[in-house]
């Protein structure tokens, strides 16, 4: 039997190393399309970071039934999970770990799918560490709330939690230093 | 799994993929919040701690057969240290190059020194930490430590700067100087020299940190701010390389007089100087013949 290519260690290094740079220069997007070959990249990404060691929830039903056993994260209320898998299309409807002041690393990463990255309707001005000035970022199918309840869980650093966008084979990475500006009616 | 090499039996990186996925987590982490000090469950490796373990574990979860990997030791790719690393990582990762090259390569390990070199965004380097808190000096409980980074209060630690100042009538601390990160976490920068405490800033590529023993990581993100801790009337200075006749020394080899240079005491017992980055040393050495017309 021929193991798909997202559980492959080989694999999951390259999906790791975009993520470094992803979070390293918030809003550039990363194709990891082609090392993923055709999985979605959400997917992806929870095959790369999962195992028996930590928490995941899944409140809109992202991930398949068949892939729980195989990612081998513990299931979890949205409030205490550690990784936070959800459809940027739906608002928000939970809180997410914010961390504490002593273990802010307890903020969950936030891993939202959205329609369409790098264009659409919403454009995000972005600065903060790893953005030399500002940086622009467009995209589509995010419910404009998540960018509201966002400003809320990152007002007060280093509690936080940290997005990772993704669309069918593209990511970016909005970690809880980086402040966002929504820019109206710019293309 | 196709990562089990053949040849040696070991899994890709040495480090199996949960240990791999931890440092991952943790990493990822540490970049989200810049000079915060994530713990993490650190791995014994074959090699006493405080060899680089920490750094090694970094560079072993980052590491794939695309990389080209430099280690260096107080500068130099040559010394016991850094020879043991390559070949540990040359053994381990199959596929993997390396370089003494700061210019060709894309992942760097490096212990007490950055390389002279601008490092670019196409890199990464992991930085050996023996004591990754700043505070250590004035706080023996890590509890209260924690507290004190998530409030970022750093009245103690200034003033024991400030007791140094009354003292000596200058900071004292020579390397492992403390330094705020985006204005909020101070970290250890490891043991690099002064003059290498402001490439940290607004750097280009990615400055991770490895403290093995104490099981921490921490990051500086690429476009951060770094400032280093210091008074308004008393600023941070680095390393003052002028002779008693008020000339910059150069180096004793390539004669470079913008370079960190390490002391030497000849057999005859003078003092001579050194570029301490022996790719850069050997770089410049080689332009000079070559604008001599010699073969390089």
């Amino acid at each position: 039997m021929r193991t798909e290519g997202i559980w492959r260690a080989d694999v999951q290094q390259r999906v790791f190393r975009e993520l470094v740079e992803a979070f390293s220069r918030p809003g550039t997007i990363r194709e990891i399309g082609d090392c993923i070959d055709g999985a979605v990249a959400q997917r992806a990404v929870l095959a790369t970071l999962m195992d028996g060691e930590v928490t995941l929830a899944d409140p809109h039903g992202q991930i398949a039934p068949a892939d729980w056993p195989l990612l081998q994260a513990k299931p979890s209320a949205c409030e205490h999970a550690r990784y936070v898998a959800a459809n940027g299309g739906r608002a928000p409807d939970f809180e997410p770990a914010l961390g504490t002041l002593e273990s802010p690393e307890f903020g969950a990463t936030v891993l939202i799918e959205v329609e369409r990255l790098g264009q659409g309707e919403i454009a995000l001005e972005l600065t903060g560490p790893g953005i030399d000035g500002q940086r622009r970022l467009h995209l589509t199918g995010l419910h404009p709330d998540w960018l509201r309840r966002r400003a809320d869980w990152v007002g007060s650093f280093p509690l936080g939690v940290d997005l990772l966008l993704s669309d069918a084979h593209r990511i970016v990475a909005l970690p809880r230093t980086t402040q966002i500006h929504r820019l109206e009616g710019v293309r | 799994m196709n990562a089990v090499s053949r040849s040696n039996a070991y899994n890709f990186g040495f480090l199996d993929e949960y240990a791999k996925k931890e440092v991952r987590r943790a990493i990822l982490k540490a970049i989200a919040i810049p000079g915060y000090q994530v713990p993490y469950a650190s791995r014994e490796m074959p090699m006493g701690r405080g060899f680089g373990t920490g750094g090694l574990q970094l560079t072993l979860s980052l590491i794939g057969p695309n990389d080209v990997l430099k280690v260096i030791d107080q500068g130099s790719d040559d010394s016991v240290n850094a020879v043991n690393l390559r070949r540990f990582i040359e053994m381990t990762c199959p596929g993997v190059s390396t370089t003494t090259k700061t210019a060709e390569c894309t992942l760097i390990q490096s212990r007490h020194r950055i390389p002279e070199r601008p490092l670019t965004s196409k890199q990464i380097i992991v930085l050996q930490v023996p004591y990754p808190d700043p505070l250590v000096v004035v706080e023996p409980s890590e509890d209260k430590r924690k507290t004190m980074h998530g409030e970022a209060d750093y009245s103690r630690l200034l003033v024991k700067l400030y007791e140094d100042i009354v003292k000596f009538d200058e900071i004292t601390i020579s390397h492992r100087y403390p330094t705020r990160i985006n204005d909020h976490y101070v970290i250890d920068p490891s043991p690099i020299p002064r003059w290498d405490v402001p490439k940290l800033h607004a750097s280009a590529a990615l400055i991770l940190f490895g403290a093995g023993r104490e099981k921490k990581i921490y990051a500086v993100p690429p476009h951060t701010k770094a400032e280093p801790l210091a008074f308004s009337d008393v600023p941070f200075r680095v390393e003052d390389f002028r002779d008693e006749q008020g000339r910059r020394r150069a180096c004793a080899r390539c004669g470079c007089t913008d370079s960190f240079l390490d002391e030497f005491v000849t057999d005859s017992g003078i003092k001579t100087y050194q570029c301490s980055d022996s790719d850069w040393c050997n770089e410049k050495m080689a332009l000079a013949r070559q604008t001599e017309g010699k073969p390089a």
